[in-house]
């Protein structure tokens, strides 16, 4: 814990709020000697929402959109955790073509945001071409799910018991090209990035996440598989229709932020992978529940769903008083919990190191402030 | 004119004519090579780049320029006025004193000095003087920082530098640029010297704080490193000697590996601009695709690599010199 | 089989309830109430049988009292473990950050939107609201978004 504490040797550095590379408005700080960081003390909140303050006194169809506001950039992950987790209190059976639906607009979702981060990443350690390469793909996405669900980024599209609208030919042909067009790509991401030199020096056997401290901090995701453990929700806890498709866990070795880059780059192809199936596989059929009531009013009792975001587990625990406003509802985010170990890997790395280390995780502060 | 040459002297002429012709290259040097960078930057990454203003956006850095010039000079109210405000100037003034010896051509040269090379590495080493007089007086950690790595990194890779400058330097037996290049008058030097090429590029892209070495700004580290708390003229100051360094880095590689002026057809100025274009070309390429170097790791490719691979290469070149 | 082998590690501790829950429904393969003195114990039994915290949360369940809700999960098979904890108003929990280091923030979190104090956290302070806040909004008494401004001075 750093209170004003200037030791003789050492200073404190504030990182953030606002400074290039705390992806929203994160502050560390840091106290330092010389290059090396003796301690870590991360402020967060700068971005707080009161998202679950706001959920205890709107009613359950009034608080859908702020869940693409939570993880701005795996937005449809949140709509479908939560939309879930309503439909398991109301009891509702989401009809197969629907399923599809969620699953194909939530795997393009997740590679907008593994494209972001790929160049969000590279740009922390100092490359910024990559970062223009994957922001061209990620338009590509950008507009598909533009035409679908009306809006790039902060997404509103499911609804309980379903989806509201249909993809048509058009969406499917322009899902199918770019998915051709991404897995072109892999080789110039290679080249550009994996096997360059300098970035796997800057890379391998720094921020090491051991699997014990996992567990202990509860860490998700692409940083969890990174570490070697394959827990993957898509495939631990089966959700929707992903116990239809066949993919596979990227997982790493050693735990440090070059597994993690290769996890993520690997999840890309997977998510493209479970895209071309669902397009193959697309049933027909409604695409909302029949019987959905017009006052969502479920019964008491409480539920925790949870889903696999492109940072981690997004879980959701919904405590209902059978009145049409939730009682209680709490978000847990990924993120929170990657922080708070990230901070501790802090220690006695460079300042550089805390850039490449803060990059690998792939945070999304407003995730975390809520 | 001859009362200008009566009062001056011949040589005064010259030198007052030079004087203007410099600055004048200089300005123009760097809204091209600026110009250029955006473009080489754009299409490397899929996309035009500036295409408004004039011809391919050729007058946009122009109006960048007018903007900066137009902008509030802001003084943070903590700095050490008088270093903050030297700062831009000492690292301007060196930068245009060492274009005094560069020979574009056979007689394009303003004072052709028995001790040209020595002259642009002293002055060029100076820059770092500034650097740190600009991150010292900030009162900004994260400039502190930039001026730190900064000394740092040119102390390491200045080593380098001079053993493999010597290396060439043996081979001529003269200081003076003109006659390097005229030695050459056969043969480039780069190819009986390949590796000190090599280790003269990676050398001049520290000297000049150019990505994969760029960690005195780091903009992902240190926001903007010694220049975070400049703004308008004094910041656009840094700029123009960053460009204009690497303008004389790439003007020295030129004169000592390149073969300078020489070139068949066209006359030898064009040629010595169009050598130092491509290597300065060269050096925004590495930016454009590298990425950033960790510090500790800057430092000790220098002591543990570049050092002992320039000295096997002074070793090499002197014993070469003896055999034959 | 983790759904039999963390009753059994539970049961030394004789906690109130530990019962298979309804996995369709709750989401829980197991339901356990304890009191809150008891979390440290549950807390070490689960992490000896490989669990990590997924989350850790507080409910205003009436006047006087709150429900800790702790949901433990397994990274190698799906059990989901939630464990509740009656906490009478003004009492103080002890803290199981000592265990998992990872509760640490998710106390905070409780204590900065509840006021619910644990006891033994090394470093109990705000974390989403402002270090000089004087509420603690997720509690039932906090008035409402629409309650708040009509109240407020214009």
């Amino acid at each position: 814990m750093i209170t004003s504490g200037i030791e003789e040797k050492t200073f404190v550095l504030n990182l953030g709020p606002q400074h290039p590379s705390t992806h929203g408005v994160l502050r560390v700080l840091l106290e330092m000697d010389g290059e090396y960081i003796t301690a870590a003390e991360p402020v967060i909140g700068y971005g707080h929402r009161a998202h679950e303050h706001m959920a205890e006194n709107r009613n359950y169809q009034q608080f859908l959109p702020n869940m693409g506001r939570v993880d701005y950039l795996h937005a449809l992950a949140f709509n479908q955790g939560y939309c879930m987790a309503v439909e398991k209190l109301l009891g509702l059976e989401v009809p197969e073509r629907a399923e599809y639906i969620r699953v194909i607009t939530n795997e393009l979702n997740r590679l907008t945001s593994h494209l972001l981060w790929f160049g969000a990443y590279l740009m922390d350690l100092g490359a910024f071409t990559p970062f223009l390469y994957c922001f061209d793909d990620r338009e590509h996405i950008l507009d598909l799910l533009d035409s679908l669900t009306g809006s790039r980024l902060t997404y509103c599209f499911y609804r309980f018991g379903g989806v509201p609208k249909d993809i048509d030919d058009d969406f499917i042909s322009g899902t199918r090209a770019f998915i051709h067009r991404l897995r072109s790509r892999w080789a110039d991401y290679d080249n550009l990035v994996t096997k360059n030199v300098i970035f796997i020096h800057r890379t391998k056997g720094v921020g090491l996440f051991t699997k014990e401290q996992c567990q202990l901090y509860g860490i998700t995701g692409p940083s969890l598989r990174g570490s070697g453990i394959p827990y993957d929700i898509r495939k631990s806890e089966p959700y929707s229709a992903y116990p239809q498709f066949h993919f596979e866990i990227p997982i790493g070795e050693n735990g440090d932020i070059y597994d993690r880059y290769i996890v993520r780059l690997r999840e890309m192809e997977q998510s493209c992978r479970i895209i071309e199936q669902a397009l193959n596989k697309l049933p027909k059929g409604p695409i909302m529940a029949e019987k959905v009531p017009k006052r969502i009013k479920p019964p008491e009792g409480e539920v925790y769903t949870a889903v696999e975001t492109a940072r981690g587990e997004f879980g959701i625990y919904i405590v209902s008083q059978g009145d049409v406003k939730p009682y209680r509802i709490k978000l847990r985010v990924p993120s929170f919990a990657n922080l708070s170990l990230m901070v501790e890997s802090f220690k006695d790395n460079l300042v550089a190191d805390v850039v490449a280390i803060l990059g690998s995780i792939d945070v999304v502060i407003p995730e975390i402030d809520r | 004119m001859d009362v200008l040459t009566h009062s001056l002297g011949s040589e005064g002429v010259r030198m007052i004519v030079g004087l203007i012709g410099v600055i004048a290259l200089v300005s123009v040097n760097a809204l091209f090579l600026i110009w250029m960078e955006r473009k080489v930057a754009a299409h490397m990454q899929l996309r035009p780049g500036p295409m408004e203003v004039g011809p391919h956006g050729a007058i946009q850095t122009v109006c960048d320029a007018v903007k900066l010039m137009g902008k509030e000079l802001i003084t943070p109210e903590e700095v050490d006025k008088p270093i903050y405000y030297l700062a831009p100037i000492v690292v301007f003034l060196p930068v245009l004193l060492t274009f005094l010896v560069i020979p574009f051509s056979q007689t394009m040269v303003i004072k052709d000095l028995n001790v040209g090379i020595i002259l642009i590495l002293a002055f060029s080493s100076l820059s770092v003087l500034a650097i740190l007089m600009a991150g010292w007086s900030s009162k900004n950690k994260y400039s502190v920082f930039g001026a730190i790595r900064s000394v740092a990194q040119n102390i390491a890779y200045e080593i380098p530098l001079l053993i493999t400058v010597m290396s060439v330097i043996l081979m001529v037996g003269s200081f003076k640029l003109t006659d390097i290049v005229v030695a050459q008058s056969r043969y480039w030097f780069i190819l009986v010297q390949p590796l000190a090429f090599i280790l003269y590029i990676i050398c001049a892209t520290a000297e000049t704080n150019r990505t994969p070495f760029d960690l005195p700004e780091a903009e992902s580290e240190l926001v903007a490193g010694f220049h975070t708390e400049y703004s308008g003229m004094r910041f656009a100051l840094f700029f123009l000697a960053e460009y204009t360094n690497m303008f004389i880095v790439s003007a020295v590689a030129t004169v000592l590996f390149l073969g300078g002026w020489h070139g068949p057809i066209l006359p030898g100025a064009i040629w010595f601009l169009l050598k130092v274009y491509a290597l300065i070309f060269l050096i925004m390429w590495f930016r454009w695709t590298f990425p950033r170097v960790r510090f500790d790791q800057l430092v000790t490719f220098a002591w543990k690599i570049l050092i002992p691979l320039s000295f096997v290469n002074l070793l090499l070149t002197a014993l070469a010199l003896k055999i034959f | 089989m983790l759904s039999e082998s963390i009753p059994q590690a539970l049961s030394p501790l004789n906690l109130e309830k530990v019962a298979p829950g309804d996995y369709a429904k709750t989401g829980y393969h197991l339901e356990v109430t304890a009191t809150p003195e008891q979390m440290p114990a549950v807390a070490q039994a689960l992490l000896k049988e490989g669990c990590f915290l997924e989350s850790l949360t507080a409910v205003h369940t009436s006047r006087e009292a709150f429900t800790l809700v702790y949901h433990f999960a397994n990274f190698y098979e799906l059990c989901r473990t939630a464990v509740h904890a009656v906490l009478p108003d003004g009492a103080e929990a002890p803290t199981i950050s000592h265990v998992f280091p990872g509760a640490d923030w998710y106390e905070r979190e409780v204590y900065d939107l509840y006021g619910i104090k644990f006891a033994g956290h090394p470093n109990l302070k705000r974390l989403l609201l402002p270090e000089d806040a004087d509420i603690h909004p997720l509690r039932k008494e906090f008035p409402a978004e629409a309650e708040a401004k009509a109240e407020a001075p214009k």
